[in-house]
């Protein structure tokens, strides 16, 4: 039996956050293409959005557009997506965790997203190629 | 995203259908601010029909929950489907939050 290729897809993006409606068409057709645990989706919708919005919100001048690519690739029950823009350097995965703990009084307003993505994804990484910002997300499954 | 708000003796419900993200969180904002500006006792979120939410929609919730607190009120969450309770879950919002299994028992407590 032959092994199977990975599988390998693109998706690019403006920095406007209307185009967070192209990723969940795109998220739908892709579960559908590649046969995606449907329970999967939404935490892969979450760490995008999250990330996503994180860079077209502060990672460029504002009144420019850009472009953000979003590359995706499935091999043995592991999809890895990887968002690259070409803003500001930002390391996210250096941003310090929230207090969950804290109560209601206490706890501030806002601060998530970041953590959510380390929460529902299996690894996040950074690496800061020439000009260009490279967040790596990983989901596994079995 | 659809809202739909009930008066009802105990306060008010509010229905959110659908998914609360970046892109529309802040019609969610708007009602609840619109509702909290108004004398309530209680709000309800029924959130038997939400899909989704990210911290965009987090961030109302515990506005909306302080705000409503302070002002001597009670939020209370209700039927919240099993995908939404994990977010509330790993955000640590499941223990700061009033979170009952239906609308019933959230008028009962």
């Amino acid at each position: 039996m032959a092994k199977m290729r990975g599988m390998h897809k693109e998706l690019v993006v403006k920095n406007n956050i209307s185009e967070l409606e192209r990723l969940v068409a795109f998220l739908e057709d892709l579960q559908n293409e590649w046969n995606l645990p449907l329970p999967l989706i939404p935490s892969i919708n979450l760490a995008l959005e999250e990330a996503l919005t994180n860079v077209i919100f502060y990672a460029f001048d504002k009144d420019t557009e850009q472009e953000i690519e979003l590359d995706f690739k499935m091999k043995d029950n592991q999809l890895t997506i990887i968002i690259t823009d070409g803003g500001r350097p930002y390391d996210p995965t250096k941003k310090s965790d929230p207090d969950i703990n804290l109560s209601a009084e206490d706890r501030p307003i806002g601060g998530l997203g970041i953590f959510l993505i380390k929460q529902v994804m299996d690894k996040v990484s950074y690496q800061r190629e020439g000009n260009l910002n490279r967040l790596t997300m990983v989901k596994k499954w079995y | 995203m659809d809202i739909t708000i009930k008066e009802i003796d105990e306060g008010v419900i509010v229905s959110v259908t659908g998914r609360i993200d970046t892109t529309n969180y802040n019609k969610f904002e708007n009602v609840m601010n619109e509702l909290l500006i108004t004398k309530i006792r209680q709000i309800f979120i029924d959130c038997s029909r939400l899909s989704y939410i990210s911290s965009s929609g987090l961030r109302v919730f515990l506005t909306a929950m302080k705000k409503l607190t302070k002002s001597g009120g009670q939020f209370k969450i209700v039927a919240m489907q099993p995908p939404i309770k994990e977010i509330f879950d790993i955000s640590g919002f499941s223990s700061i939050f009033s979170i009952y299994s239906d609308l019933e028992t959230a008028k009962k407590k």
